[in-house]
Protein backbone atom coordinates (compact mmCIF):
# COMPACT_ATOMS: atom_id res chain seq x y z
CA UNK A 1 0.00 0.00 0.00
CA UNK A 2 2.68 2.54 0.66
CA UNK A 3 4.63 1.73 -2.03
CA UNK A 4 1.90 2.54 -4.38
CA UNK A 5 0.88 5.70 -2.93
CA UNK A 6 4.20 6.68 -3.36
CA UNK A 7 3.87 6.00 -6.90
CA UNK A 8 0.83 7.78 -7.12
CA UNK A 9 2.87 10.56 -6.06
CA UNK A 10 5.62 10.26 -8.65
CA UNK A 11 3.43 10.33 -11.23
CA UNK A 12 1.21 13.19 -10.38
CA UNK A 13 4.63 15.24 -10.04
CA UNK A 14 5.82 14.11 -13.23
CA UNK A 15 2.30 15.22 -14.45
CA UNK A 16 2.97 18.41 -13.15
CA UNK A 17 5.78 19.42 -13.77
CA UNK A 18 5.05 18.24 -17.62
CA UNK A 19 2.06 20.27 -17.30
CA UNK A 20 4.13 23.64 -16.81
CA UNK A 21 6.63 22.73 -19.35
CA UNK A 22 4.38 22.33 -21.71
CA UNK A 23 2.98 25.90 -21.02
CA UNK A 24 6.26 27.21 -21.16
CA UNK A 25 7.16 25.61 -24.25
CA UNK A 26 4.24 24.89 -26.51
CA UNK A 27 3.72 29.14 -27.19
CA UNK A 28 7.78 29.02 -28.27
CA UNK A 29 6.94 26.21 -30.88
CA UNK A 30 3.58 28.09 -32.05
CA UNK A 31 6.16 31.11 -32.70
CA UNK A 32 8.69 28.38 -35.04
CA UNK A 33 5.62 26.90 -37.00
CA UNK A 34 3.96 30.19 -37.64
CA UNK A 35 6.70 32.10 -38.64
CA UNK A 36 7.00 29.33 -41.79
CA UNK A 37 3.00 29.78 -42.72
CA UNK A 38 1.78 32.47 -45.27
CA UNK A 39 -0.22 35.40 -43.46
CA UNK A 40 -3.53 33.85 -43.90
CA UNK A 41 -2.44 30.48 -42.24
CA UNK A 42 -0.07 31.98 -39.64
CA UNK A 43 -3.15 34.01 -38.33
CA UNK A 44 -5.11 30.89 -36.93
CA UNK A 45 -2.24 30.27 -34.79
CA UNK A 46 -2.32 26.67 -35.48
CA UNK A 47 -0.16 24.00 -33.90
CA UNK A 48 0.09 21.81 -37.10
CA UNK A 49 2.80 21.88 -39.89
CA UNK A 50 2.81 24.96 -43.01
CA UNK A 51 0.69 23.68 -45.80
CA UNK A 52 3.71 25.49 -47.44
CA UNK A 53 6.91 26.26 -45.94
CA UNK A 54 7.37 29.83 -46.46
CA UNK A 55 11.31 30.50 -46.33
CA UNK A 56 10.92 34.08 -48.16
CA UNK A 57 9.12 35.29 -44.59
CA UNK A 58 12.88 35.12 -43.16
CA UNK A 59 14.05 37.26 -45.98
CA UNK A 60 11.36 40.01 -46.08
CA UNK A 61 12.15 40.42 -42.42
CA UNK A 62 15.63 40.84 -42.61
CA UNK A 63 15.20 43.18 -45.62
CA UNK A 64 12.19 45.86 -44.08
CA UNK A 65 13.00 44.91 -40.30
CA UNK A 66 16.33 46.32 -39.83
CA UNK A 67 17.85 42.87 -38.40
CA UNK A 68 21.19 43.56 -39.38
CA UNK A 69 21.26 47.06 -37.91
CA UNK A 70 19.40 46.22 -34.71
CA UNK A 71 22.27 43.63 -34.05
CA UNK A 72 24.86 45.56 -34.48
CA UNK A 73 23.84 48.37 -32.36
CA UNK A 74 22.48 45.89 -29.83
CA UNK A 75 26.65 44.47 -30.14
CA UNK A 76 27.85 48.22 -29.70
CA UNK A 77 26.08 49.63 -26.66
CA UNK A 78 25.31 46.40 -24.72
CA UNK A 79 29.50 45.46 -25.85
CA UNK A 80 30.70 49.37 -24.35
CA UNK A 81 28.12 49.40 -21.57
CA UNK A 82 29.80 46.57 -20.24
CA UNK A 83 33.52 47.48 -20.23
CA UNK A 84 32.40 50.77 -19.18
CA UNK A 85 30.44 49.64 -16.66
CA UNK A 86 32.14 46.22 -15.23
CA UNK A 87 35.51 47.70 -14.28
CA UNK A 88 34.19 51.28 -13.24
CA UNK A 89 32.08 49.03 -10.65
CA UNK A 90 35.06 46.69 -9.55
CA UNK A 91 36.79 49.70 -8.92
CA UNK A 92 34.50 51.24 -6.81
CA UNK A 93 33.45 48.25 -4.94
CA UNK A 94 36.94 47.69 -4.25
CA UNK A 95 37.84 51.27 -2.70
CA UNK A 96 34.27 50.30 -0.68
CA UNK A 97 34.48 47.14 0.86
CA UNK A 98 38.54 47.37 1.24
CA UNK A 99 38.17 50.48 3.45
CA UNK A 100 34.80 49.77 5.10
CA UNK A 101 34.64 53.65 6.38
CA UNK A 102 31.78 55.67 7.17
CA UNK A 103 32.16 57.59 4.15
CA UNK A 104 33.06 54.53 1.98
CA UNK A 105 29.65 52.88 3.25
CA UNK A 106 27.95 56.11 2.53
CA UNK A 107 28.52 55.87 -0.67
CA UNK A 108 27.32 52.67 -1.22
CA UNK A 109 23.75 53.33 0.47
CA UNK A 110 23.81 55.43 -2.04
CA UNK A 111 24.56 53.11 -4.85
CA UNK A 112 22.22 50.37 -3.55
CA UNK A 113 19.25 52.45 -3.31
CA UNK A 114 19.65 52.91 -7.25
CA UNK A 115 18.46 49.29 -6.84
CA UNK A 116 15.17 50.30 -5.84
CA UNK A 117 14.28 53.59 -7.32
CA UNK A 118 12.93 53.90 -10.90
CA UNK A 119 15.20 55.30 -13.52
CA UNK A 120 13.96 58.99 -13.98
CA UNK A 121 13.60 59.08 -18.29
CA UNK A 122 11.96 62.29 -18.63
CA UNK A 123 14.12 64.06 -17.23
CA UNK A 124 17.09 61.99 -18.39
CA UNK A 125 16.39 63.43 -22.07
CA UNK A 126 16.69 66.64 -21.18
CA UNK A 127 19.82 66.58 -19.48
CA UNK A 128 20.97 64.16 -22.41
CA UNK A 129 19.74 67.64 -24.50
CA UNK A 130 22.19 69.40 -22.52
CA UNK A 131 25.28 67.82 -22.67
CA UNK A 132 24.55 66.97 -26.29
CA UNK A 133 24.60 63.07 -26.51
CA UNK A 134 21.14 63.03 -27.03
CA UNK A 135 20.43 60.43 -29.66
CA UNK A 136 23.90 59.17 -30.10
CA UNK A 137 25.49 55.98 -29.19
CA UNK A 138 27.66 57.38 -26.06
CA UNK A 139 24.88 58.77 -24.54
CA UNK A 140 22.91 55.39 -24.15
CA UNK A 141 26.18 53.76 -23.26
CA UNK A 142 26.86 55.95 -20.28
CA UNK A 143 23.15 55.72 -19.16
CA UNK A 144 22.85 52.28 -19.23
CA UNK A 145 26.40 52.09 -17.17
CA UNK A 146 25.02 54.49 -14.53
CA UNK A 147 21.66 52.19 -14.54
CA UNK A 148 23.53 49.01 -13.74
CA UNK A 149 25.75 50.01 -11.61
CA UNK A 150 24.29 49.89 -8.63
CA UNK A 151 23.62 46.39 -9.04
CA UNK A 152 27.32 45.24 -10.43
CA UNK A 153 28.94 47.80 -7.57
CA UNK A 154 26.37 45.54 -5.01
CA UNK A 155 27.09 42.27 -6.43
CA UNK A 156 31.03 42.71 -6.60
CA UNK A 157 31.22 44.19 -2.99
CA UNK A 158 29.31 41.11 -1.47
CA UNK A 159 32.34 38.86 -3.59
CA UNK A 160 35.34 40.96 -2.39
CA UNK A 161 34.38 40.16 1.19
CA UNK A 162 35.35 36.49 0.24
CA UNK A 163 38.65 37.54 -1.20
CA UNK A 164 41.71 37.40 1.38
CA UNK A 165 43.63 40.37 1.96
CA UNK A 166 46.77 39.01 2.78
CA UNK A 167 47.43 38.97 -1.02
CA UNK A 168 47.03 43.35 -0.91
CA UNK A 169 49.98 42.73 1.63
CA UNK A 170 51.89 40.99 0.16
CA UNK A 171 51.39 42.74 -3.22
CA UNK A 172 52.40 46.15 -0.97
CA UNK A 173 55.38 44.30 0.68
CA UNK A 174 56.62 43.99 -3.37
CA UNK A 175 56.25 47.26 -4.21
CA UNK A 176 52.92 47.53 -5.59
CA UNK A 177 50.99 51.08 -6.00
CA UNK A 178 47.03 50.78 -5.44
CA UNK A 179 46.30 50.40 -9.55
CA UNK A 180 49.02 47.95 -10.49
CA UNK A 181 48.07 45.79 -7.35
CA UNK A 182 44.36 46.44 -8.49
CA UNK A 183 44.96 45.40 -12.19
CA UNK A 184 47.86 42.60 -11.18
CA UNK A 185 46.20 41.16 -7.88
CA UNK A 186 42.61 41.82 -7.36
CA UNK A 187 41.17 41.95 -10.94
CA UNK A 188 42.15 38.46 -11.97
CA UNK A 189 40.82 37.61 -8.58
CA UNK A 190 37.75 38.78 -9.13
CA UNK A 191 37.06 37.06 -12.53
CA UNK A 192 33.88 34.88 -11.57
CA UNK A 193 32.00 37.90 -10.28
CA UNK A 194 33.25 39.65 -13.02
CA UNK A 195 31.67 36.99 -15.58
CA UNK A 196 28.69 37.45 -13.70
CA UNK A 197 28.47 40.64 -13.52
CA UNK A 198 28.95 41.13 -16.96
CA UNK A 199 26.40 38.79 -18.37
CA UNK A 200 23.51 40.48 -16.04
CA UNK A 201 24.92 43.57 -18.02
CA UNK A 202 24.73 42.06 -21.47
CA UNK A 203 21.06 40.87 -20.90
CA UNK A 204 19.63 43.84 -19.57
CA UNK A 205 21.01 46.16 -22.52
CA UNK A 206 20.14 43.33 -24.19
CA UNK A 207 16.33 43.18 -23.25
CA UNK A 208 15.23 46.58 -22.42
CA UNK A 209 12.86 48.19 -24.25
CA UNK A 210 12.13 51.49 -22.39
CA UNK A 211 15.82 53.02 -22.64
CA UNK A 212 16.01 53.55 -26.10
CA UNK A 213 12.13 54.29 -26.25
CA UNK A 214 12.26 57.04 -24.29
CA UNK A 215 15.69 57.94 -24.64
CA UNK A 216 16.27 57.52 -28.45
CA UNK A 217 13.54 59.01 -30.85
CA UNK A 218 16.24 58.82 -34.03
CA UNK A 219 15.30 54.66 -34.24
CA UNK A 220 18.31 53.73 -37.04
CA UNK A 221 19.77 53.58 -32.92
CA UNK A 222 17.41 51.38 -31.62
CA UNK A 223 18.47 48.19 -30.66
CA UNK A 224 17.34 44.69 -31.49
CA UNK A 225 14.67 44.18 -29.30
CA UNK A 226 13.13 47.39 -29.91
CA UNK A 227 13.71 46.58 -33.70
CA UNK A 228 10.72 44.18 -33.02
CA UNK A 229 8.31 46.92 -32.10
CA UNK A 230 8.76 49.56 -34.23
CA UNK A 231 8.72 46.41 -37.22
CA UNK A 232 5.05 45.36 -35.56
CA UNK A 233 4.17 49.38 -36.01
CA UNK A 234 4.80 49.76 -39.39
CA UNK A 235 3.92 46.72 -40.88
CA UNK A 236 0.64 45.89 -38.52
CA UNK A 237 0.37 41.70 -37.16
CA UNK A 238 0.89 40.16 -40.27
CA UNK A 239 1.79 37.04 -37.89
CA UNK A 240 3.91 35.12 -39.84
CA UNK A 241 6.19 37.99 -40.70
CA UNK A 242 6.31 38.98 -36.88
CA UNK A 243 6.89 35.50 -35.93
CA UNK A 244 9.62 35.41 -37.93
CA UNK A 245 11.00 38.91 -36.96
CA UNK A 246 10.62 37.60 -33.17
CA UNK A 247 12.19 34.16 -33.94
CA UNK A 248 15.58 35.71 -35.54
CA UNK A 249 15.62 38.41 -32.57
CA UNK A 250 15.13 35.89 -29.68
CA UNK A 251 17.51 32.65 -31.40
CA UNK A 252 20.90 34.16 -30.47
CA UNK A 253 19.45 34.78 -26.90
CA UNK A 254 18.36 31.27 -26.35
CA UNK A 255 21.94 29.85 -27.99
CA UNK A 256 23.57 31.97 -25.75
CA UNK A 257 21.59 30.79 -23.19
CA UNK A 258 21.40 27.31 -23.09
CA UNK A 259 25.99 27.10 -23.46
CA UNK A 260 26.21 29.82 -20.53
CA UNK A 261 23.24 28.77 -18.82
CA UNK A 262 24.90 27.97 -15.55
CA UNK A 263 26.51 31.50 -15.48
CA UNK A 264 23.20 33.31 -16.91
CA UNK A 265 21.09 31.96 -14.14
CA UNK A 266 23.49 33.07 -11.43
CA UNK A 267 23.96 36.65 -13.33
CA UNK A 268 20.30 37.48 -13.25
CA UNK A 269 19.69 35.44 -10.07
CA UNK A 270 23.21 36.09 -7.78
CA UNK A 271 22.58 39.66 -6.30
CA UNK A 272 19.65 37.96 -4.82
CA UNK A 273 20.80 35.27 -3.34
CA UNK A 274 23.79 36.88 -1.94
CA UNK A 275 22.01 39.40 -1.14
CA UNK B 1 44.08 61.60 5.05
CA UNK B 2 45.83 58.43 6.14
CA UNK B 3 43.08 56.26 6.33
CA UNK B 4 42.60 55.84 2.53
CA UNK B 5 46.59 55.84 1.34
CA UNK B 6 46.19 52.20 0.61
CA UNK B 7 43.22 51.95 -0.94
CA UNK B 8 42.28 55.70 -2.52
CA UNK B 9 39.04 57.14 -3.04
CA UNK B 10 40.11 58.00 -7.01
CA UNK B 11 38.95 55.08 -7.22
CA UNK B 12 35.37 55.55 -6.51
CA UNK B 13 35.39 58.39 -8.93
CA UNK B 14 34.59 57.14 -11.95
CA UNK B 15 31.62 54.88 -11.09
CA UNK B 16 29.89 57.75 -8.95
CA UNK B 17 30.66 60.41 -11.18
CA UNK B 18 28.58 58.49 -14.17
CA UNK B 19 26.08 57.50 -11.41
CA UNK B 20 25.85 60.73 -10.25
CA UNK B 21 25.40 62.58 -13.06
CA UNK B 22 23.49 60.11 -15.35
CA UNK B 23 21.34 58.49 -12.71
CA UNK B 24 20.76 60.84 -9.51
CA UNK B 25 20.97 64.11 -11.35
CA UNK B 26 17.88 62.85 -13.21
CA UNK B 27 15.74 61.65 -10.71
CA UNK B 28 16.73 64.99 -8.08
CA UNK B 29 16.06 66.78 -11.28
CA UNK B 30 12.61 64.93 -11.85
CA UNK B 31 11.02 66.46 -8.39
CA UNK B 32 11.90 69.53 -9.81
CA UNK B 33 10.57 69.28 -12.88
CA UNK B 34 6.98 67.63 -11.24
CA UNK B 35 6.51 71.23 -9.56
CA UNK B 36 6.42 72.33 -13.26
CA UNK B 37 4.93 73.65 -16.15
CA UNK B 38 7.40 71.80 -18.68
CA UNK B 39 5.92 70.58 -21.67
CA UNK B 40 6.42 70.89 -25.66
CA UNK B 41 4.29 73.45 -26.08
CA UNK B 42 6.49 76.34 -24.55
CA UNK B 43 9.97 77.23 -24.32
CA UNK B 44 10.00 78.26 -20.51
CA UNK B 45 9.75 76.04 -17.77
CA UNK B 46 8.03 77.70 -14.97
CA UNK B 47 7.48 76.52 -11.48
CA UNK B 48 3.65 76.01 -10.58
CA UNK B 49 3.49 74.42 -7.23
CA UNK B 50 1.39 71.99 -6.41
CA UNK B 51 -0.88 71.86 -9.89
CA UNK B 52 0.26 69.30 -11.06
CA UNK B 53 -0.21 66.39 -8.25
CA UNK B 54 -3.69 67.84 -7.69
CA UNK B 55 -4.61 67.71 -11.18
CA UNK B 56 -3.08 64.37 -10.78
CA UNK B 57 -5.66 63.38 -8.04
CA UNK B 58 -8.86 65.06 -9.68
CA UNK B 59 -8.58 63.87 -13.02
CA UNK B 60 -9.40 60.10 -11.82
CA UNK B 61 -7.10 58.44 -14.72
CA UNK B 62 -4.04 58.57 -11.79
CA UNK B 63 -6.46 56.66 -9.17
CA UNK B 64 -7.24 54.14 -11.62
CA UNK B 65 -3.76 53.50 -12.42
CA UNK B 66 -2.33 53.45 -9.02
CA UNK B 67 -5.30 50.94 -8.43
CA UNK B 68 -4.71 48.89 -11.62
CA UNK B 69 -0.77 49.31 -10.63
CA UNK B 70 -1.59 47.88 -6.83
CA UNK B 71 -3.45 45.16 -8.23
CA UNK B 72 -1.33 44.03 -10.51
CA UNK B 73 1.47 44.19 -8.12
CA UNK B 74 -0.53 41.78 -5.32
CA UNK B 75 -1.70 39.64 -7.69
CA UNK B 76 1.80 38.91 -9.77
CA UNK B 77 3.48 38.89 -6.28
CA UNK B 78 1.33 36.57 -4.68
CA UNK B 79 1.06 33.87 -7.94
CA UNK B 80 4.49 33.74 -9.11
CA UNK B 81 5.66 33.38 -5.19
CA UNK B 82 2.76 30.30 -5.35
CA UNK B 83 3.59 28.81 -8.40
CA UNK B 84 7.89 29.60 -8.01
CA UNK B 85 7.89 27.68 -4.90
CA UNK B 86 5.67 24.80 -5.85
CA UNK B 87 7.45 24.10 -9.28
CA UNK B 88 10.65 24.27 -6.24
CA UNK B 89 9.35 21.97 -4.12
CA UNK B 90 8.99 19.60 -7.05
CA UNK B 91 11.99 20.05 -8.58
CA UNK B 92 13.59 19.59 -5.42
CA UNK B 93 12.23 15.71 -5.54
CA UNK B 94 13.42 12.94 -7.38
CA UNK B 95 11.87 13.42 -10.97
CA UNK B 96 13.03 11.61 -14.21
CA UNK B 97 13.70 14.81 -16.56
CA UNK B 98 15.37 17.49 -13.41
CA UNK B 99 17.55 19.60 -15.46
CA UNK B 100 15.57 19.66 -18.27
CA UNK B 101 12.33 21.15 -16.17
CA UNK B 102 15.02 23.87 -14.84
CA UNK B 103 16.19 24.95 -18.06
CA UNK B 104 12.95 24.97 -19.24
CA UNK B 105 11.20 27.16 -16.72
CA UNK B 106 13.80 29.55 -16.93
CA UNK B 107 13.81 30.49 -20.40
CA UNK B 108 10.55 33.26 -20.19
CA UNK B 109 12.96 34.90 -18.13
CA UNK B 110 15.65 35.79 -20.30
CA UNK B 111 13.15 36.45 -23.14
CA UNK B 112 12.79 40.64 -23.42
CA UNK B 113 9.00 41.47 -21.84
CA UNK B 114 8.10 43.37 -25.28
CA UNK B 115 8.51 40.50 -26.87
CA UNK B 116 6.48 38.17 -24.40
CA UNK B 117 3.95 40.67 -25.17
CA UNK B 118 3.58 40.28 -28.67
CA UNK B 119 3.50 36.33 -27.89
CA UNK B 120 0.68 36.41 -25.32
CA UNK B 121 -1.13 38.64 -27.92
CA UNK B 122 -1.47 35.78 -29.94
CA UNK B 123 -2.00 32.95 -27.42
CA UNK B 124 -4.60 35.71 -26.39
CA UNK B 125 -6.66 36.00 -29.12
CA UNK B 126 -10.28 35.37 -29.11
CA UNK B 127 -11.16 33.28 -31.78
CA UNK B 128 -8.19 31.30 -32.66
CA UNK B 129 -5.49 32.03 -29.74
CA UNK B 130 -4.11 28.64 -28.25
CA UNK B 131 -5.41 29.57 -25.08
CA UNK B 132 -8.67 29.43 -25.93
CA UNK B 133 -8.39 26.89 -28.80
CA UNK B 134 -7.43 24.07 -25.46
CA UNK B 135 -9.71 25.45 -23.39
CA UNK B 136 -12.61 24.55 -26.20
CA UNK B 137 -10.78 20.90 -26.72
CA UNK B 138 -10.94 20.23 -22.97
CA UNK B 139 -14.60 21.31 -23.04
CA UNK B 140 -14.06 24.27 -20.76
CA UNK B 141 -16.07 25.96 -23.83
CA UNK B 142 -17.40 29.02 -20.59
CA UNK B 143 -13.46 29.46 -19.38
CA UNK B 144 -12.94 30.71 -23.19
CA UNK B 145 -13.08 34.83 -22.93
CA UNK B 146 -12.26 37.38 -24.71
CA UNK B 147 -9.49 38.46 -22.48
CA UNK B 148 -7.64 41.77 -23.50
CA UNK B 149 -10.49 43.57 -25.27
CA UNK B 150 -13.05 42.82 -22.11
CA UNK B 151 -12.16 45.23 -19.45
CA UNK B 152 -13.14 42.45 -16.86
CA UNK B 153 -10.51 39.87 -18.10
CA UNK B 154 -7.99 42.51 -19.46
CA UNK B 155 -6.12 42.78 -16.50
CA UNK B 156 -5.80 39.53 -15.18
CA UNK B 157 -4.92 38.34 -19.07
CA UNK B 158 -2.21 40.74 -18.26
CA UNK B 159 -1.04 39.51 -14.73
CA UNK B 160 -0.71 35.74 -16.20
CA UNK B 161 1.41 37.02 -18.94
CA UNK B 162 3.76 38.58 -16.01
CA UNK B 163 3.58 35.20 -14.24
CA UNK B 164 4.29 33.13 -17.20
CA UNK B 165 7.12 35.22 -17.35
CA UNK B 166 8.67 35.64 -13.71
CA UNK B 167 7.60 32.27 -11.89
CA UNK B 168 10.99 31.23 -13.54
CA UNK B 169 13.30 33.38 -11.60
CA UNK B 170 11.47 32.81 -8.04
CA UNK B 171 11.88 29.18 -8.60
CA UNK B 172 15.99 29.46 -8.80
CA UNK B 173 15.71 31.82 -5.94
CA UNK B 174 13.60 29.14 -3.77
CA UNK B 175 15.67 26.41 -5.60
CA UNK B 176 18.48 27.31 -3.90
CA UNK B 177 17.44 28.04 -0.63
CA UNK B 178 16.29 24.57 -0.72
CA UNK B 179 19.52 23.28 -0.91
CA UNK B 180 20.49 25.15 2.09
CA UNK B 181 18.30 22.89 4.21
CA UNK B 182 20.06 19.99 5.54
CA UNK B 183 19.17 16.69 4.94
CA UNK B 184 19.60 15.21 8.16
CA UNK B 185 16.42 17.96 9.16
CA UNK B 186 13.95 16.34 7.19
CA UNK B 187 15.19 12.96 7.37
CA UNK B 188 14.94 13.18 11.32
CA UNK B 189 11.34 14.72 10.92
CA UNK B 190 10.46 12.10 9.05
CA UNK B 191 12.05 9.16 11.21
CA UNK B 192 9.70 11.33 13.71
CA UNK B 193 6.76 10.47 11.87
CA UNK B 194 5.98 14.07 10.43
CA UNK B 195 3.89 14.03 7.35
CA UNK B 196 4.95 16.22 3.87
CA UNK B 197 2.87 19.43 5.24
CA UNK B 198 3.75 19.02 8.71
CA UNK B 199 7.50 18.93 8.18
CA UNK B 200 7.05 22.28 5.28
CA UNK B 201 4.96 23.92 7.47
CA UNK B 202 8.04 23.53 10.76
CA UNK B 203 11.06 22.98 8.42
CA UNK B 204 11.28 24.02 5.14
CA UNK B 205 9.35 27.12 5.55
CA UNK B 206 10.76 28.72 8.13
CA UNK B 207 14.48 28.22 6.57
CA UNK B 208 13.11 29.42 3.81
CA UNK B 209 12.70 33.00 4.79
CA UNK B 210 15.11 34.50 3.44
CA UNK B 211 14.60 33.19 -0.23
CA UNK B 212 11.04 34.40 0.48
CA UNK B 213 11.78 37.84 1.26
CA UNK B 214 14.38 37.85 -1.58
CA UNK B 215 11.56 36.96 -4.18
CA UNK B 216 8.54 38.76 -2.14
CA UNK B 217 10.91 42.30 -2.31
CA UNK B 218 12.10 42.03 -5.94
CA UNK B 219 8.55 40.92 -7.51
CA UNK B 220 6.83 43.69 -5.61
CA UNK B 221 9.59 46.41 -6.82
CA UNK B 222 9.48 45.26 -10.47
CA UNK B 223 5.63 44.84 -10.91
CA UNK B 224 4.96 48.08 -9.65
CA UNK B 225 7.20 49.15 -12.46
CA UNK B 226 5.50 47.32 -14.99
CA UNK B 227 5.36 48.77 -18.32
CA UNK B 228 6.55 46.74 -21.70
CA UNK B 229 3.75 43.95 -21.11
CA UNK B 230 0.56 46.55 -20.52
CA UNK B 231 1.78 48.88 -23.36
CA UNK B 232 2.37 45.80 -25.81
CA UNK B 233 -1.48 44.21 -24.90
CA UNK B 234 -3.53 46.58 -24.22
CA UNK B 235 -1.68 50.37 -24.14
CA UNK B 236 -3.70 50.60 -20.82
CA UNK B 237 -7.49 49.79 -21.95
CA UNK B 238 -9.81 49.22 -23.06
CA UNK B 239 -10.83 52.31 -21.46
CA UNK B 240 -8.41 52.92 -19.01
CA UNK B 241 -8.92 49.20 -17.83
CA UNK B 242 -5.40 48.33 -17.44
CA UNK B 243 -3.40 51.97 -17.16
CA UNK B 244 -0.86 51.53 -14.78
CA UNK B 245 1.38 54.31 -13.43
CA UNK B 246 4.20 53.98 -16.52
CA UNK B 247 1.58 53.49 -19.28
CA UNK B 248 -0.16 56.91 -17.54
CA UNK B 249 3.36 58.52 -17.59
CA UNK B 250 3.78 57.53 -21.69
CA UNK B 251 0.56 58.33 -22.24
CA UNK B 252 1.39 62.32 -20.85
CA UNK B 253 4.83 62.22 -22.42
CA UNK B 254 3.57 61.11 -25.30
CA UNK B 255 1.16 64.03 -25.47
CA UNK B 256 4.32 66.97 -24.19
CA UNK B 257 2.83 66.90 -21.02
CA UNK B 258 6.65 66.53 -19.39
CA UNK B 259 6.22 68.01 -16.04
CA UNK B 260 2.61 66.86 -15.90
CA UNK B 261 4.06 63.15 -16.91
CA UNK B 262 7.42 63.41 -14.68
CA UNK B 263 4.94 64.05 -11.43
CA UNK B 264 3.27 60.64 -12.47
CA UNK B 265 6.88 59.05 -12.31
CA UNK B 266 7.44 61.00 -8.95
CA UNK B 267 4.43 59.23 -7.32
CA UNK B 268 5.70 55.97 -8.54
CA UNK B 269 8.96 56.29 -7.14
CA UNK B 270 6.93 57.18 -4.04
CA UNK B 271 4.94 54.10 -3.95
CA UNK B 272 7.93 52.07 -4.79
CA UNK B 273 10.26 53.25 -2.20
CA UNK B 274 7.30 52.99 0.64
CA UNK B 275 6.44 50.02 -0.26
CA UNK B 276 10.00 48.86 -0.61
CA UNK B 277 10.81 50.16 2.58
CA UNK B 278 7.75 48.87 4.74
CA UNK B 279 7.85 45.42 3.05
CA UNK B 280 11.98 44.90 4.25
CA UNK B 281 11.12 46.14 7.30
CA UNK B 282 8.40 43.69 8.08
CA UNK B 283 10.46 40.52 6.05
CA UNK B 284 13.13 41.03 8.43
CA UNK B 285 11.73 40.64 11.58
CA UNK B 286 9.64 38.09 10.44
CA UNK B 287 13.02 36.08 9.62
CA UNK B 288 14.42 36.86 12.75
CA UNK B 289 11.11 35.72 14.48
CA UNK B 290 10.32 32.54 12.62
Amino acid sequence: MRWKRGARNQLLLELLLIAWALIVLVPFYMILINAFKDTGEAGKFGLGLPSEWMWENFSAVFRKGNILRGYANSLLIAGCTLVLASLSAAMAAFCIQRNNHRFTNFIYYVFVLGLVIPVALIPTIKLMMNLHIHNTYPGMILFYSAVLLPFSVFLITGFLKTVTRELDDSAIIDGCGPIRMFAYVILPLLQPVMVTACLFIVMSVWNDFMGPFYLLSDSSKWTVTVSVFSYVNQFGTNWNLVFADILIVITPVLVFYFFLQEHIVEGMTAGAVKG
Amino acid sequence: MKTFSRYPLYFIVPAFLLYAVLFIYPTAAGFYYSFTDWSSYSKEINFIGMENFSRLFTEGVMQTAIRNTLIFAVAVTVLVNVVGLTLALMLNERTLLGSFYRTAFFIPVVIASIIVGYIFMAILNPEYGILNKTLRAIGLDALAMNWLPDTRTALWSIIGTEVWKSAGFAMIIYLSGLKTIPRDLIEQAMVDGAHYLTRFRHIVFPLLAPAFTVNFLLTVIGSLKVFEIVFVLTGGGPGYATEVINTFVYRNFAKGMWGYATSASIMLTLIVSVVAVSLLIVLRKREIEL
